[in-house]
């Protein structure tokens, strides 16, 4: 009804549109090099973003979908638990939706050396 | 990144840039030349309908996809989860002016008397979308999306007029109509394409901030090849309006095939500037 009411109201005008959500930082930071595989990474966005998929890349292995729980709600922080695959480049690579609507994704890595 | 959905988006777009334009475009012109274009009325009737069916179908594959978009994959474009967290942002109330837009303009071309107000309305539903979401909404000005309004309205007029103009100056006994619809929609340009210039340049210039913008960044050379294309466009209409028109009204009938030829060259970089501001619109971000 909501939106049939937006409708109706054609003439009124709408405000509120936000910014793009950029994602300020990552647990483990994008290029970062540690000596042991993380349980859980997590995101630091700047704006509110409901995170949509999630995939880890390690190596040359095919990509593994990360489970999201019950993070299904608009929000800044996510922490996720990581199913560690031993040494090597990780690639994590996400996607989302801002509040404005916008779908956002970006992606980082890391190494367990 | 441009990943395939994000190319998938751009054409979306231009789907629905053409379909509004041209079906909103043609409203304007029917109503505004009623008594010039009544040989062909029909004709625009049908091609109204058309047009808003393709943007009404544009409008659905642009959510769909961006459905795909958050997902990284085809299932996306289907799934109730993705489409329902669309639907709750501006994103779904934009979908719901341009379908209540699109289909009240095929109402209105099916309806007797009151039709072409109906699809007239429905014309400014579905355009008062784009002032609900992307960069110039952003601006959070209520004047600039006027601003916007007023700008995709004069596209539109411009657009309308060239279907009906080429298909009466291809068509001898409608020489004298042709001649009239070119130095009437002349008139009117000329007071509407300035001002559509201006509005194009001061939202231009509200979101770039400063001329060097215009050249460092991808943003900026997207605009500037827009602005190059719609300069050939204005050059390619003077020679309508100061050449074949006049010579048409002399009752030239070698200017009239020169002003349908012109058209359809008009036509093709009218294209090309709306796949820019596809472009423009969906994946270039914003120099900050």
């Amino acid at each position: 009804m909501k939106k049939l009411a937006t409708l109706a109201l054609v003439s009124t005008l709408a405000t509120g549109a936000f910014a793009h959500s950029r994602v300020d930082t990552t647990t483990p930071e994008n290029g970062a090099v540690i000596a042991d595989v993380p349980t859980e990474i997590s995101f630091n966005f700047a704006a509110d973003i409901r995170l949509t998929r999630v995939d880890m890349t390690h190596q040359d292995h095919p990509s593994v979908r990360l489970d999201l729980g019950d993070q299904t709600s608009f929000d800044r922080v996510f922490t996720l638990p990581l199913q560690g695959m031993g040494e090597g480049t990780y690639r994590i690579e996400w996607r989302g939706l801002g509040v404005d609507g916008h779908a956002m994704q970006g992606a980082f890595t890391f190494t367990v050396d | 990144m441009l990943d395939i959905w994000g190319i998938a988006a751009i054409l979306a777009k231009l789907m629905l840039y053409i379909g509004l334009a041209g079906s909103v475009g043609l409203v304007i012109i029917r109503t505004a030349f009623a008594d010039l274009v009544s040989p062909v009325s029909d004709r625009i009737r049908t091609r109204e309908a058309l047009f808003a069916a393709f943007a009404l179908v544009a409008a659905i594959l642009g959510f769909m996809l961006r459905g795909a978009a958050l997902t990284g994959g085809a299932d996306g474009m289907t799934d109730p989860e993705m489409l329902g967290l669309l639907w709750q942002t501006p994103v779904g109330d934009v979908l719901v002016y341009r379908v209540a837009g699109t289909v009240l303009i095929i109402i209105g071309v099916f309806t007797p008397l009151v039709g072409q107000w109906i699809a007239l309305a429905g014309g400014v539903i579905a355009l008062w979308s784009f002032t609900q979401i992307g960069h110039v909404p952003e601006l959070e000005t209520t004047g600039v999306r006027l601003l916007l309004l007023l700008h995709l309205l004069g596209i539109a007029f411009w657009i309308g007029i060239l279907g009906p103009l080429r298909t009466l100056s291809r068509r001898p006994e409608h020489l004298t109509s042709a001649a009239t619809l070119g130095h009437r929609f002349g008139q009117a340009a000329s007071l509407i394409v300035p001002g559509l210039i201006l509005a194009g340049l001061l939202m231009a210039w509200l979101l770039l901030g400063d001329l060097r913008a215009l050249v460092v960044t991808g943003y900026g050379q997207t605009l500037l090849i827009k602005l190059v294309l719609v300069g050939a466009v204005l050059t390619l209409a003077a020679a309508n309006k100061l050449r074949f028109v006049p010579a048409m009204q002399a009752g030239d009938d070698n200017a009239a095939r020169h002003l349908a030829r012109s058209i359809e060259i008009e036509t093709a970089v009218i294209l090309v500037v709306l796949a820019a501001t596809a472009t423009l619109t969906s994946v270039l971000t914003l120099p900050s």
